[in-house]
């Protein structure tokens, strides 16, 4: 079995945010630019360019594909957010407009488990969860502004669909209520919701020392993971919220953070290789067990025109310029592929600043890599 | 030439303070000591290394910094006692006190070493022994947490 695919989706520019659809046999991707492009996969796994989508006059900084609606949500610097419905007959496109109502750039754009509406977080502080309106056929949004202080980072959506948890640039990590009348919606209680609560009403509140770059529920939804740029791993039940587990790492800061199972978590970020933590006995989290196994290059060293080039360029001849790790920079984000019914993560697939997209194995590497236990 | 007669006061003006959604810190506490305590431990301190009992010193030293405290000079004195600390120990002995230290007690020691190499200079060559021994235990991320710490030590 192999235990990683990489493919070199873009040359020069990052891969910026990524989504499969439901069959994950297409993909949409962005690359730092006002396009958004779609790839699908051939036959012999390597994904090649099908469609593009311009809508967008700004960076777009986030997609998301609703898996069984078979809808694309982008956002994007321009303040606007579009949802992509695909004519079946014709295979086009066709974007709609989303009224965010925001004064700055949008950051952040998921689909909720329903799918129903979405959530955007933006650099106006305030976070934006829009529906559809049958009667003008349009999106509207309505806004969670209090107690947000900063640029939105991340959001993730609870299973039940009315809970929402932000991470945001003034070092929290918050739970809110998002259940809305406009929908009628009926949320039922739970750890995150001991009583009912209307729309925005804050359910917890959780500080780091640094930026809050991912937040995740865990696949059952009663435990809620964040990493920040302090270098730390917070993991929180619902049923306690004092008692936050916290890993300071020994690594760089983590920029994105999945859930592999329950009880365990895949982190992604400045140090160019994935790692998977457990949580032992509920109380702390153990080491990372680095998931990207260094390879011997066969061939043994540098081709003639390399050592020329790195003799011309920095006297030394015996070393490669390449980092040891698959990806050669920051991983951006981190995406569960496959997972069975309750959670467990099978493949998960990793995009970096360089341009690369890398879909991993965790079977195969959990066979591979002695002391891996998940 | 005309002679620029009007005022430039404006250019000293916080335009920050006028804005109503500037971001503030939280202002709470966060279990630090005050003068009292850090005047206790200073001669609790230099107790332990009259004994020579360098490892015990250490992890007193270490506990419970004056974060939040307002007084800069009780941090100075927690500053003083950490740095009386560091400077007792023979380099050989630095790898063994590193090792019984917890990632908690590492992100304190880091945060001491950096404010040594900004107020002491002069003493860089043995702050950067202490350095070296504890990205060893802390890595590269016990170095951020030093830099994205916003109440300083």
């Amino acid at each position: 079995m192999t235990t990683k695919t990489e493919q070199q989706l873009f040359v020069g520019s990052p891969v910026t945010s990524h989504a499969f659809n439901g069959a994950l046999d297409k993909l949409v991707v962005s690359d730092n630019s006002t396009t958004v492009y779609i790839y699908a996969k051939e036959a012999n796994g390597k994904w090649t360019k099908e469609t593009e989508l311009q809508k967008h006059i700004e960076r777009v900084k986030c997609v998301d594909w609703a898996p069984k609606t078979n809808r694309i949500a982008t956002c994007a610097g321009d303040r606007n957010a579009y949802v992509w419905n695909l004519n079946e007959t014709t295979g086009v496109w066709a974007p709609s407009l989303v009224l965010l109502r925001i004064e700055r750039a949008a950051t952040y754009i998921r689909w909720s488990p329903a799918e129903d509406r979405f959530a955007v977080g933006s650099g106006a502080r305030l976070l934006s969860v829009c529906f559809y309106e049958n009667e003008h056929d349009w999106w509207v949004s309505k806004h969670i502004k209090k107690p947000i202080r900063s640029t939105i980072l991340c959001v993730d959506w609870h299973p039940s669909n009315y809970i929402l948890a932000i991470g945001s640039c003034d070092f929290k990590c918050r739970v809110f209520s998002s259940a809305l009348k406009e929908t009628y919606d009926k949320p039922e209680t739970s750890g995150w919701m001991p009583k009912l609560s209307k729309f925005a009403t804050m359910l917890a509140e959780f500080s780091t020392q640094g930026w809050v770059h991912s937040v995740k529920f865990s696949p059952s939804g009663d435990k809620l993971a964040w990493v920040a740029h302090d270098a730390s791993i917070n993991i929180v039940h619902m049923d306690n919220h004092d008692t936050v587990i916290r890993s300071l790492t020994p690594s760089l800061p983590i920029l994105t953070v999945i859930w592999a199972s329950e009880n365990s978590v895949v982190c992604g970020g400045h140090d160019n290789f994935p790692s998977l933590f457990n949580i032992v006995a509920g109380e702390s989290v153990s080491k990372g067990i680095r998931l990207d196994v260094k390879e011997k290059k066969a061939g043994g060293g540098m081709s003639a025109m390399a050592r020329f080039k790195a003799l011309d360029r920095t006297g030394d001849d015996t070393k490669d310029a390449s980092l040891d790790t698959t990806h050669q920079n920051s991983i951006i984000e981190l995406r569960v592929v496959k997972s069975d019914a309750t959670g467990n993560c099978s493949q998960f697939s990793s995009i970096g600043m360089d341009g690369k997209i890398v879909h991993w194995d965790l079977d195969a590497l959990a066979s591979s890599i002695s002391d891996l236990k998940i | 030439m005309s002679k620029n007669v009007n005022s430039t006061q404006f250019r000293t003006v916080d335009v920050d303070a006028y804005d109503e959604d500037n971001y503030e810190d939280d202002a709470r506490e966060t279990g630090d000591s005050g003068a009292a305590e850090v005047t206790e431990r200073a001669n609790q301190v230099r107790g332990l290394l009259n004994q020579l009992k360098t490892k015990e010193a250490l992890k007193m030293a270490l506990k419970n910094p004056p974060v939040g405290n307002k007084d800069a000079s009780v941090k100075e004195q927690n500053y003083e006692t950490v740095v009386s600390v560091l400077k007792s120990f023979k380099a050989a002995d630095i790898d063994a006190a590193v090792a019984d230290l917890d990632m908690v007690e590492i992100d304190i020691l880091m945060k001491y070493l950096y404010k040594g190499f900004t107020c002491s200079p002069d003493k860089a060559a043995s702050l950067l022994q202490w350095h070296e021994k504890v990205v060893a235990k802390g890595g590269l991320g016990s170095i951020v947490r030093v830099m994205v710490d916003r109440k300083g030590i």
